[in-house]
């Protein structure tokens, strides 16, 4: 693709300095990046706002809203594909499959896991072991898995078993509800929304959106609300608490981030993906002093991991492996011309790095069976001898490194962050071994100084400028008090930015949430992972309710939920059980169901009435803030707490009163 | 968990007494160790007596949160 590129306007494209010369790299190399594309290539007008269905053979059909003018009813009634679907039909059945890529591509990987677990648990898998006996002991106890004298091996073997089971299971309902809220899951229960089994919802979603089966919009979004609550309460969160266990529960850990990560003088392997199975043991196999070795024999003064995307958010969080970048920088860290191997395994993989990587030396290596790329060499993943793997993987890296051409350019750019935050860390963080509690943060959030909690989440999109959305949002979100966690690509846009340490709060958060930092030592914008860790976020505001003084329902939190971003079907499913679980979630870039009106007030109106959360979208990342902060402050003033109280001491008299 | 004990001389009674000493450990943590907090709880015991407290939202019996509250709201 030498010669196709285009001299972008760069500065237009993303924020990040490091983003913008690698752009400007790229387009003197010739390269073609997805910048590029999305300039050429604009976005169906139809297909974006969910008017065309293409789920049979008749179509595909469109049925778009008359443009500049308001609908009449006839015209609304001639409004439908060749089999008679309505507009609403189309779009509820394209929103909700969208839910189901995503659950899929989550729960998937949660299976993936849990195989391993149970591998690892019988002895069968060589070079994973049980890292993490304290989370091992909280699964047995929350599956009702027996303690006592047993091996750490038995417990596992049962906890596998049990999780596993979740996927397939057909009737009852997934077993992490119970983690919820009493009240949630009396929500769920009442509107028919508590999933029965993993696969059986998604598989259901297939089902219900073939031609000719379920064609009441409202019928259609509960099944969506249904597979995605199966996906946050079920298969991500098996994800989540089955890789503690495997390779221990976040605590805090200081690592860097941005492309200025590379090393010039040394093997540059990035890892890219989402799952942190192989990853690990890449880390161990390239701290190997024969590997090190190896590659000083070859010229480089040593071997430099880091990580993209997801599989970077899980190796820097028990590592502090360094992150290269997020989605968008998939492609310009190829353009520095310095990666010897980007070795990839699922999930926001670009078909189009093996593209870039043929105008460079860096090989692109794919990992695993699900996950192939033409064009890619394969090295699969084999989890019953993965050290042999990784070490594979890695000497092809070093055997790469003499190849290297002499147009190489890497930017300086890079930031440190503090990551590490799992819902367990930041209970102890607040209370310490003796006391860890939610009750510091509960009580900061009655007296004020916190305005409430934001979960900021989600992709990047190359149809809006590279972390703009994502850092604007969360800077407006801390400059009015309000905390911010995060996961996924939002996570390594805010570390890019400089939010990630401590110091931040001084910097860029309000005055009540700077003083709680800086009392407890954290930054205002916390990261709790990859994206299948957003089930951290559940547990948190779970705590958070179970604490008392905010409410008996995550709906009755001051939080709100947002992915500026968004561009993959796993942000909906993300946002669907986020809005399930009762949490306004607004998302920016575009909405998926602009095109059936009624469908779009359904997500954005009357679900509040029946999940207690509620979809909405705003382009603007500050605008989309200030909607949280509107949606928070509403929160506590049905809490009683959204103003200050005069602080009485009562005497003996009053006392008696009482 | 190991407590330490200190001797000292009270005030109060003119008498040695056995107080409790630092709960905390000596030094700042460095390198592998600096953050880390859950090789603090050393035992199975230990590890199950903090679930029972530090994660009692779920674990403990005689917790009242918003849930368990002694007087339902």
């Amino acid at each position: 693709m030498k010669g196709e590129g285009k001299m972008a306007e760069a500065k237009s494209k993303s924020i990040d300095a490091a983003s913008i010369k690698m752009i400007e790299k790229a387009a003197r190399d010739g390269v073609n990046t997805a910048f590029d594309r999305a300039e050429t290539m604009k976005p169906c007008p139809i297909g974006v706002v969910g008017s065309c269905c293409k789920h049979c053979g008749m179509g595909p059909c469109r049925v778009p809203l008359p443009k500049g003018k308001e609908e009449t009813p006839e015209e609304k009634l001639k409004r439908r594909g060749i089999c008679g679907a309505t507009a609403e039909t189309i779009a509820a059945r394209n929103f909700i499959r969208m839910v189901a890529g995503g659950a899929s591509a989550h729960s998937d990987h949660g299976r993936g896991v849990a195989e391993l677990f149970l591998a690892a648990a019988k002895g069968e898998a060589s070079g994973y072991e049980i890292k993490d006996e304290q989370k091992l002991l909280q699964l047995a106890l929350d599956l009702g898995v027996e303690i006592g004298e047993r091996s750490n091996n038995e417990i596992a073997v049962d906890i596998g078993e049990i999780c596993l089971a979740e996927f397939g299971k057909q009737a009852g309902e997934l077993l992490f509800l119970r983690r919820a809220p009493l009240k949630r899951q009396e929500v769920w229960q009442r509107e028919g929304v508590a999933p029965r089994g993993i696969d059986r919802e998604i598989v259901e979603i297939m089902h219900r959106t073939h031609i000719g089966v379920d064609q009441d919009y409202r019928s259609l979004l509960r099944q969506g609300v249904r597979a995605a609550i199966g996906d946050g309460w079920g298969g991500s969160m098996i994800a989540t608490e089955l890789q503690d266990i495997l390779f221990g529960t976040p605590t805090p850990v200081l690592g860097k981030v941005n492309l200025g990560v590379l090393e010039k003088d040394q093997v540059n392997i990035i890892i890219h993906g989402h799952e942190p199975l192989l990853s690990e043991m890449i880390v161990a196999a390239a701290q190997e002093p024969e590997m090190v070795e190896l590659a000083k024999s070859k010229g480089a003064s040593g071997i430099n991991l880091s990580g993209m995307c997801c599989t970077a958010n899980e190796i820097l969080m028990r590592h502090g492996v360094a992150i290269a970048g997020n989605f968008l920088q998939q492609e310009l860290a190829i353009t520095t011309g310095a990666v010897e191997a980007m070795v990839v395994d699922i999930q926001c993989i670009m078909q189009s790095i093996v593209t870039v990587a043929e105008c460079y030396h860096t090989k692109i290596i794919t990992t695993a069976p699900k996950g192939r790329i033409p064009g890619a060499r394969h090295i699969e993943f084999d989890e019953h001898n993965a050290m042999a793997s990784a070490r594979a993987i890695v000497k092809t890296a070093i055997d790469n490194f003499p190849n290297r051409g002499s147009n190489i350019e890497i930017p300086e750019e890079q930031t440190y962050q503090v990551a590490g935050f799992s819902h367990e860390t930041i209970n102890y963080l607040l209370g310490g071994v003796y006391r860890a509690s939610y009750r510091p943060l509960n009580d900061n959030i009655i007296n004020g100084r916190i305005r409430g909690l934001a979960g900021v989440v989600g992709c990047n999109n190359a149809r809006v400028q590279h972390n703009y959305g994502h850092v604007e949002m969360v800077k407006e979100l801390i400059k009015n008090d309000v905390v911010v966690v995060t996961t996924g690509c939002n996570a390594i846009a805010c570390a890019m930015a400089g939010l990630m340490v401590p110091e931040a709060a001084a910097q860029y958060a309000g005055e009540g949430l700077a003083s709680v930092c800086e009392a407890v030592g954290i930054p205002p914008v916390l990261h709790m992972g990859s994206c299948v860790d957003n089930s951290r976020i559940l547990m948190a505001a779970a705590a958070m309710v179970k604490d008392g003084g905010l409410g008996d329902d995550i709906s009755d939190l001051p939080v709100a939920g947002a992915a500026p971003e968004w561009m993959s079907e796993k942000a909906i499913s993300i946002g669907q059980y986020f809005v399930g679980s009762g949490v306004f979630t607004v998302f920016g870039v575009n909405w998926p169901t602009l095109g059936s009106p009624e469908v779009t007030e359904f997500l954005f109106k009357e679900f509040e009435n029946m999940y207690g959360g509620m979809w909405a979208f705003e382009p603007d990342p500050i605008k989309g803030a200030h909607m949280m902060i509107e949606h928070i402050d509403k929160k506590r003033k049905a809490l009683g707490i959204d103003k200050a109280r005069e602080r009485v001491l009562f005497d003996m008299a009053m006392r008696r009163e009482l | 968990m190991e407590y330490k004990v200190e001797k000292k001389e009270s005030v109060a009674y003119g008498k040695e007494v056995e107080i409790l000493g630092d709960t905390y450990e000596d030094g700042v943590p460095e390198g592998e160790e600096l953050g880390r907090w859950r090789q603090k709880l050393g035992s199975r015991a230990d590890k199950l007596k903090y679930l029972e407290t530090g994660e009692r939202y779920w674990f403990s019996k005689d917790w009242y949160g918003s849930e368990k509250r002694k007087t339902p709201a």
